[in-house]
């Protein structure tokens, strides 16, 4: 029998219908993975185990865990059940702890709460429970509290407070998404060695089709509330029945087709960037000590040629952001100094109106990046009052919708809220917003990091093309290093707020040379490897 | 802990240094002449001048300023220039009125909106929801003078429960004390726990939907459990913050209901100082509360520190 048995499974919000006819099961000691965008449903079937949904949620079918069905159980049954036999973990470490309670007492409480046993008693499981998560008594004592520790060190503890009682199955929704790929890495074989420990199954919710490929005996695809393909891992990747399996294992690997008469000019350099350094205050401790400063950017030097792509990329915190807004002048630099296409942004000052007016960016987060009460028209043109002569009337108009034509989008969305648009969509406006004063240069820092893969995979082929077609170049900053491989013609790593490495990017990724970028590139996960890994333990 | 508790004690010092320069500097740009004003308008010039050097108004300005610390310091307010009686006598006889009512409508306040807001969190949207927070809107929306004059309708004059107006004051014993303030204490509490409640509940029902709740369900814990556990400790910043300010405007702002009951408070007393332009009564009393409202403040302080580690620091 299996361990967690989900047959024809609904869910209902208000008249939404969120799932379909789910099945799903799973075997103790076995790792399921489910895959899918945003939206198609993976997060509420987990919810649904955990009877932990939205109120006005009406679900129907069965989950049986051990036999018993979760369905049936009241509120308080399944308070005795949840953290005692099933356990969760989070996609967000750094919220996902009580700010006000040490670790110890958030562990110690998974236990005090279902058995009835001493503070001591709780606190003594508490503390071998960290040991288990690799978090020993002397370096994470139990009244550290959560701000104390890393994004790492949280989702362990999350991890602790989640098998305490080793429970039967356990629920990962994203537990890495919001993790450097080196912890990643180091947070999945944690689970792994947990399974092997414990026998205890695990449900792993990703988007991530190289982490499942990676760790998962089984997967299930979802898309619209429906499980579209599920299977032993090795034959769903290599048979790929279903046409979105294909779409989404295609979109992940994607690699945007590049012009052939596209020119990379590398005499007629349009960024410059010299011995730049950014030092940040830290916080002031005393009224009357000069508060000290932390370097978060090192004499950092490169330059980009008209037309090209080039790759930044680095840890969270490696000064990689902080750079990108040491070149838009956002801060103001320490020393060094900055040449772009003839305009020159010196230390300690800001940037002219004509510099200005020579780059665009644009950034990760699709959904803050606009006002919410302005027309995408206005949201659009914003960049017109660069310069110095703006367009007006009807010419600015066929401006802005020439603009978002450029980038897929219709003449007629310039007069929408940018409420009205998907994550996809607003990146788009995103993008023709910093394109519409033609600059050489837009910076895209996390640009494509909160999309999903289909989505990213067709913002790509978008950058690439405008790029081609328009001789613009890009620095593109990201932490995932598959899609830096994929769009950029050369890659900077930089690490602690120093370049360790410099190259073409098939060089670079193919043949790191530097210890770090060699740590980042074995880190990051890769289906291919997996996948042969895989076939290689059968045979 | 302790050593935030001293910086913040530092910090709590300059600022009262500062304050005391702006309020003495800016009580002297204040345009009337205290002595003309105290002699008045037939006073021939000499006169006038006899009783500035009388006072001490023709010393130099910090000369002034460091014997007005000075007195300070030693308790010593000055002399009323209406009332012709040291200062501190005067404050002495109504800080026993404004503090005790401070508290106890503070006290109030606090004993309401707690449970109330609480309870509107945990459910709401339903009707208990609705209907709190339409009665704190009401509770907001009225003046509290009205309420006090609608309390001494029913309680007063019909009920004779308590008394209509004044203050026994304390030698008659605790209770009877107590007694006499209640009613204008009420009256102040009741839009200041509309306001409390209202806090509460909408900082609770932030917390309750951060992600360490969901994590504490996940754990086993029920809807209450998670509340009381999680969501309770966190939700209290804002709501301090608010308790600071209201004890603040507590102490001075009662002035009106201090009318309505015939209280002898210090509200009365800085109002009774401006309008017969008795500006050392003025500086004194409004230094006096510069220095509960930042004592407050600080008070306020070591309480974040104490709900949330992160502000232990000695930041």
């Amino acid at each position: 029998m299996s361990l967690l048995t989900i047959k024809d499974l609904s869910l209902k919000i208000g008249d939404a219908e969120i799932l379909r006819d789910i099945d799903l099961s799973i075997n103790g000691g076995e790792i399921l993975g489910i895959i899918g965008e945003s939206g198609s449903g993976k997060s509420m079937s987990a919810l649904s185990i955990m009877q932990l949904l939205p109120s006005g949620s009406v679900t129907g079918g069965s989950i049986k865990l051990n036999g018993v069905e979760l369905l049936d159980k009241s509120e308080e049954e399944m308070c005795s059940l949840r953290g005692r036999d099933i356990g969760m973990i989070f996609q967000e470490p750094m919220t996902a702890l009580n700010p006000v309670k040490t670790i110890g007492d958030q562990v110690a409480e998974t236990v005090l709460v279902h058995d009835n046993v001493s503070r001591e008693e709780a606190m003594k499981i508490a503390r071998s429970t960290l040991d288990r998560v690799e978090l020993p008594a002397d370096q994470f004592p139990l009244n550290r509290y959560p701000h104390e520790l890393s994004g790492g060190q949280r989702q362990r503890v999350v991890i602790a407070m989640a098998i305490a009682l080793q429970p039967n199955l356990l629920i990962a929704d994203e537990p890495t998404t919001a993790l450097d790929v080196t912890t990643q890495a180091q947070i999945l074989s944690l689970l792994q060695k947990l399974v092997d420990e414990d026998g205890m199954g695990l449900i792993l919710i990703t988007h991530d089709l190289a982490v499942v490929a990676d760790l998962a005996d089984h997967i299930a695809i979802m898309q619209n509330g429906v499980v579209v393909e599920a299977g032993e891992t090795l034959s769903v990747f290599r048979e790929m029945k279903h046409e979105y399996t294909r779409t989404l294992f295609a979109a992940s690997n994607h690699v945007p087709k590049r012009d052939e008469r596209r020119h990379v000019s590398k005499d007629e350099v349009i960024l410059s960037v010299e011995d730049v350094v950014r030092d940040y205050p830290v916080k002031r401790t005393s009224l009357f000590k000069k508060p000290g400063v932390f370097r978060a950017v090192d004499n950092v030097s490169f330059s980009i040629g008209r037309g090209e792509n080039l790759g930044l990329v680095g840890e969270r915190g490696c000064g990689k952001s902080t750079l990108s807004r040491a070149i838009l002048a956002l801060d103001k630099m320490q020393a060094g100094v900055v040449h772009l296409d003839g305009e020159i942004i010196s230390a300690g000052e800001g940037a002219s109106r004509a510099a200005r007016r020579k780059m665009q960016v644009v950034f990760q987060d699709p959904y803050g990046s606009f006002n919410p009460r302005h027309r995408v028209d206005k949201l659009v043109s914003e960049p017109f009052y660069l310069l110095d002569a703006p367009p007006k009337g009807a010419e600015r108009r066929l401006l802005v919708e020439r603009a978002l034509e450029n980038v897929g989008m219709l003449a007629s969305d310039a007069d929408k809220y940018i409420h009205e648009f998907s994550g996809g969509q607003r990146q788009r406006i995103a993008i023709a917003r910093a394109l519409i004063i033609e600059p050489p240069l837009i910076i895209l820092d996390e640009a494509v990091s909160a999309l999903d893969v289909s989505i990213r995979a067709q913002i790509l082929d978008l950058l690439a093309e405008l790029s081609d077609r328009l001789g613009i170049s890009y620095l593109f900053i990201s932490h995932d290093l598959s899609v830096v491989r994929a769009i950029t013609d050369r890659v900077l790593v930089m690490k602690d707020g120093v370049i360790v490495e410099v190259g073409k990017s098939e060089d670079v990724f193919r043949n790191p040379q530097h210890p770090y970028t060699k740590q980042l590139i074995a880190a990051a996960p890769d289906i291919e490897q997996a996948l042969a890994a895989r076939e290689k333990r059968i045979n | 802990m302790l050593v935030f508790i001293l910086k913040r004690s530092i910090s709590l010092l300059l600022t009262l240094i500062a304050a005391s320069f702006v309020i003495f500097f800016v009580i002297e740009v204040v345009p009337g002449d205290p002595a003309s004003f105290m002699m008045g308008f037939e006073a021939s010039p000499e006169a006038v001048e006899a009783l500035r050097e009388q006072l001490g108004l023709n010393a130099p300005l910090w000369e002034r300023y460091l014997s007005w610390i000075v007195g300070l310091l030693q308790g010593d307010f000055g002399t009323s220039y209406t009332y012709k009686v040291p200062i501190s006598d005067l404050i002495a006889d109504r800080i026993w009125v404004s503090l005790p009512l401070a508290a106890f409508a503070l006290t109030l306040s606090i004993l309401i909106a707690f449970p109330v807001g609480v309870l509107a969190a945990a459910k709401r949207n339903s009707a208990t929801d609705v209907s709190i927070m339409g009665a704190t809107q009401l509770g907001i929306a009225i003046p509290n003078f009205w309420f006090a004059m609608i309390l001494v309708l029913i309680f007063a004059i019909q009920n004779r429960w308590f008394s209509a107006g004044g203050f026994p004051g304390w030698d008659e014993g605790f209770w009877v004390g107590v007694k006499g303030l209640t009613l204008p204490a009420i009256s102040l509490a009741l839009p200041q726990a509309s306001i409390l409640a209202r806090v509460m509940r909408s900082s609770l029902l932030d917390t309750l939907d951060e992600d360490y709740v969901r994590t504490a369900r996940a754990k086993g814990l029920s809807r209450r459990q998670a509340l009381w556990r999680h969501a309770l400790r966190n939700a209290m910043i804002p709501v301090l913050t608010i308790i600071g300010l209201q004890f603040s405007f507590l102490m001075a702002g009662s002035v009106i209901i201090e009318r309505v009951f015939f209280l002898p408070g210090i509200g009365s007393l800085v109002f009774l100082g401006i309008t017969q332009r008795d500006l050392i009564v003025v500086k004194s009393v409004v230094m006096l509360l510069v220095f509960a409202v930042i004592v407050v403040t600080f008070l306020v302080d070591v309480a974040y520190a104490f709900v949330d580690p992160r502000l232990r620091k000695g930041r």
